[in-house]
């Protein structure tokens, strides 16, 4: 009868081990080899490919293979048709408050990120915040330099055509600030006191620009005399001078696709985890101009070069932080009415 | 110029036509070739951004491109997504048109608009369409499904000018090759298409054109794969950076050299078929 | 003029199933994706058929005023396109054949060139620094470089500069292949150059000159680079409104409705043309 139990216990710790072993055997087989991640390419891409996936890579043998560009467009096409091929889709910040009310995105294991030191703006749930940039004033060197946007839509005292970015989004808040609201106060968005600062404006507007690219273009050409742009590829480009105070600072996010292969996932949390330590973010601010979320990024980045980067003490504190919330809930609405003053024009 | 000497032919007024006619048609061929003028030079320019006339000259922008293999690769899919999807279109679509204007079926309106529908629709709506149906069977992001959204793009081309160059064909000249003992397909090889040779090469230069300028479709559909213009597109958006213009003077050699061996190949065939040969 | 099956060329022709293989890899790869997507014009938030998202289309006056304005600037376009491109056609046709060549190299060529690069390089030549202000500025002929970018005047240049190879190469294709012996008949019979152009070459030339027109019609409606470059924001056209529906609101049920009544609007004008065509068939 001992005997009897006795080789039944046995049979059953060995079948148990039998299962234990297999099923680890069969995690193992499904640790990823290579991970795919939409990004929005260029310049943007390169930083990410040199400053994160680099050392990724080297400590865990997994290869990441980018495709770009990205927009919420595909990322539904994505979710919609079962077939995930990106386990790291980039957005912006109000992008990304669209794609978690459509229920495209999965909340992350912070976890296992288990991240360095960031700002708070960065650590949402649902999304890892990477990348910060800044729409900010510019104008040709030796021009008359610019302080506030009053001083923007000031138009006797700063003569010249101005262009301003055709993205509702940035352009109202920006009026605002122009008609003297205080940076802490800019939201919710007093939509109509923005459309009626814009109509002061609205004559002397050569260009609403809808490329990055543009904005630096228009003013080498003459076209305009001052413009809003984005922070990247103004700050290193020796023809023009800019200022950081009062510019909109934002955010740029990575998210999951709701219905990510789990395994994928968790492999893209060492990526995360890569993007958020400051020494990574200092590679990747050499090869772009723009900074990731750590709170220690000052002490990583050459000094010399502090006052070219969104996040540096003295430029992030001068700067309105957008609200990608508020701004989302009312895209439709403040797009219709932004159509309609552009048809106006 | 045996023309008999009419009343009102003005020797005056035909000459003030004529120079009229030329004139106009040299404003708008310089119209045409003004972009053409403009970036070969700017490519050998040394300048960062965009500048006419070129300050100084050198090759730099060149030796990124070649320099680049992301470019190369680039360029690489581009043209043989191109020869490939504009070649398809012009078979799938020359004999779609041919059984459009001589056949006699029920509904050959609606099939003809059925094959126009590409160019209407709006590309970003058709490449949603077309994320989802490769999704389905699993060939998101392959070579093929690329390849089937750029002759799909072609092919509306290839039927509209088609068409129009069949209904003006004399239908009793392939008449007449029949009852010389012809099988269609000999008619339409060796009758028909040398024929029509300059509106056939005119439906595949426009699919050819319209499979390398396309990136709609291609951004949504293609994965990894990188044209020539999802590349500049994408970058464009941060810088202007004369890379391109390089580009697109490569290409400009690139056609000039087809159009020659094109020219070459037809001055032979003529030679070739001349009586007495 | 006998249409009847029993002529030997109609009873060898294949025509049916020369349509086949088209029409099946259009129905797969084509038609059925796109009643999928356009599908979602009809389907409401919970599942089910309604014809909201076609009442939001009306109501909003932004997307009809779009719509129109696109319609409106293709018009403008295509008139332009003929305006300039039949003449040029002609004269290309009468010049020597190696003449021929190298006109028809010069609209080719530009082809070559991606639209992006296009659309840059006018800025180059017309822009407030660009070479035709700067000629301008020095001659002393205007005192304030001339706007001739960033507003509607840019995008219909920068439009018909892209579409006008569309309707000159299959026109020139198609005039080519008129018989000069035709018009020396008409001559011979007594016809003034102006009659023996209006009434036997013209007409001749009407069917290529009808498809050309269409293709850059229905080309205009689509585009959104040049727009968006040269239009410097004032031109929305509906291209550009799509594009945002789809990548970035997203509001797919929208742009779905929107593309249904762009394309009901081009069918129907497509359709008229097929019937215009079908009247000055010879055969």
């Amino acid at each position: 009868m001992r005997r009897t139990v006795l080789w039944k216990a046995l049979c059953h710790g060995l079948l148990t081990m039998g299962f234990a072993a297999t099923t680890a055997f069969a995690q193992m087989g499904n640790a990823p080899k290579e991970l795919r991640m939409l990004e929005s390419g260029g310049p943007s891409g390169d930083s990410i490919e040199q400053a994160y996936i680099k050392p990724f890579t080297e400590k865990t043998g997994i290869r990441v293979v980018r495709e770009s560009p990205t927009s919420t467009g595909k990322l539904q096409a994505m979710v919609q048709s079962g077939k995930i091929t990106s386990t790291l889709v980039e957005l912006g910040a109000t992008n990304v408050v669209m794609a978690r009310t459509l229920g495209l995105i999965e909340p992350l294991d912070w976890n296992a990120i288990n991240p360095g030191p960031l700002f708070e703006e960065a650590k949402w749930p649902d999304a890892f915040g990477y990348q910060y940039f800044s729409t900010i004033m510019v104008w040709r060197k030796g021009e008359k330099p610019l302080a506030t946007w009053a001083d923007f839509w000031n138009v006797k005292e700063f003569p010249g055509k101005r262009a301003l970015p055709d993205y509702p989004s940035y352009t109202l808040a920006l009026a605002l600030l122009a008609d003297g609201v205080k940076p802490e106060e800019l939201y919710p968005l007093d939509v109509d006191r923005a459309f009626a600062s814009l109509e002061k404006i609205k004559d002397h507007v050569a260009v609403w620009w809808k490329a990055g690219a543009q904005a630096p273009q228009l003013l080498e050409d003459r076209e305009v005399a001052y413009s809003a742009a984005w922070s990247g590829r103004i700050v290193e480009n020796d023809k023009l001078d800019y200022t950081y105070n009062q510019g909109l600072l934002m955010l740029s996010y990575f998210v999951v696709p709701k219905g990510a292969d789990p395994a994928a996932k968790s492999a893209a949390m060492g990526l995360l985890h890569e993007m958020s330590l400051a020494r990574n973010q200092a590679v990747a601010a050499e090869v772009i101009p723009y900074t990731g979320a750590s709170t220690e990024i000052e002490a990583a980045i050459d000094p010399a070069k502090a006052s070219l980067y969104p996040t540096s003490e003295a430029n992030k504190k001068v700067q309105a932080l957008a609200d990608p919330v508020w701004t989302a809930t009312n895209a439709k609405e403040i797009e219709k009415r932004w159509q309609q003053f552009k048809l106006g024009l | 110029m045996s023309a008999p000497r009419h009343i009102s032919a003005n020797p005056a007024v035909a000459w003030v036509n004529r120079t009229a006619l030329a004139l106009s048609g040299i404003g708008v061929l310089v119209f045409l070739a003004l972009p053409v003028v403009i970036v070969v030079p700017m490519s050998f320019s040394s300048a960062s951004s965009l500048r006419f006339p070129p300050e100084s000259f050198s090759l730099r922008w060149y030796a990124e491109v070649f320099g680049d293999p992301r470019w190369l690769q680039a360029m690489n899919t581009s043209l043989v997504l191109a020869l490939l999807s504009s070649t398809l279109a012009l078979v799938l679509g020359g004999l779609a048109a041919y059984g459009l204007v001589r056949g006699r079926f029920f509904g050959r309106m609606v099939v003809q608009s059925n094959f126009i529908a590409p160019l209407i629709i709006p590309s970003v709506v058709i490449a949603v369409g077309l994320y989802f149906a490769l999704a389905y069977v699993g060939a998101l992001g392959s070579f093929g499904g690329l390849l089937l959204g750029h002759t799909l793009l072609g092919v509306p081309y290839v039927v509209l000018i088609m068409s129009v160059a069949f209904r003006s064909f004399d239908i009793r000249i392939e008449q007449v090759a029949f009852t010389l003992g012809a099988s269609w397909f000999t008619m339409f090889r060796r009758v028909l298409i040398p024929n029509l040779l300059p509106s056939t090469a005119a439906a595949w230069i426009f699919a050819f054109v319209t499979s390398f300028d396309e990136v709609v479709i291609t951004t949504f559909i293609s994965g990894t794969h990188e044209t020539v213009p999802k590349r500049m597109f994408n970058e464009l958006v941060l810088q202007v950076n004369p890379s391109i213009t390089a580009i697109a003077t490569l290409l400009i050699a690139l056609s000039l050299a087809l159009m020659g061996l094109a020219a070459h190949l037809m001055r032979r065939s003529r030679l070739a078929t001349r009586p007495g040969s | 003029m006998s249409r009847s099956a029993r002529s030997p060329g109609a009873l060898r022709s294949p025509a049916l199933w020369l349509v086949v293989p088209l029409l099946l890899v259009m129905a797969a790869g084509f038609n059925l994706p796109l009643l999928v997507m356009l599908g979602r014009s009809v389907v409401g938030a919970e599942g089910g058929f309604t014809l909201a998202h076609f009442a939001e289309v009306a109501e909003t006056s932004v997307y009809t005023k779009v719509l129109l304005n696109t319609l409106r600037i293709a018009v403008i376009t295509t008139g332009l396109c003929i305006l300039l491109g039949y003449p040029l056609a002609y004269w290309l046709r009468r010049l020597p054949p190696r003449w021929q060549m190298v006109g028809l190299s010069m609209v080719v060529i530009p082809f070559w060139i991606s639209i992006l690069v296009r659309t840059y390089a006018w800025i180059v030549v017309l822009g407030n620094a660009g070479m035709v202000n700067r000629g301008l500025l020095g001659l002393g002929l205007v005192d304030e470089p001339v706007s001739f970018l960033y507003n509607e005047l840019g995008v219909i240049i920068g439009t018909v500069n892209v579409l006008l190879p569309f309707l000159v190469l299959p026109l020139f294709a198609a005039m080519v292949k008129i018989d000069d012996r035709l018009l020396r008949a008409a001559e011979t019979l007594g016809a003034s150059p102006w009659t023996t152009f209006w009434r036997v070459f013209f007409p001749l030339s009407l069917p290529s000159l009808a498809a050309g027109a269409v293709l850059v019609f229905i080309l205009t409606l689509g585009f959104f680079i040049t727009p968006a470059v040269l239009g410097g924001g004032r031109v929305p056209m509906i291209a550009n409104m799509l594009d945002l529906l789809v990548n970035q609101m997203p509001s797919w049920e929208i742009a779905s409705a929107i593309s249904t009544v762009l394309l009901a609007v081009t069918l129907a004008l497509f359709v008229l043309y097929l019937r215009l065509t079908r009247l000055e068939e010879s055969t």
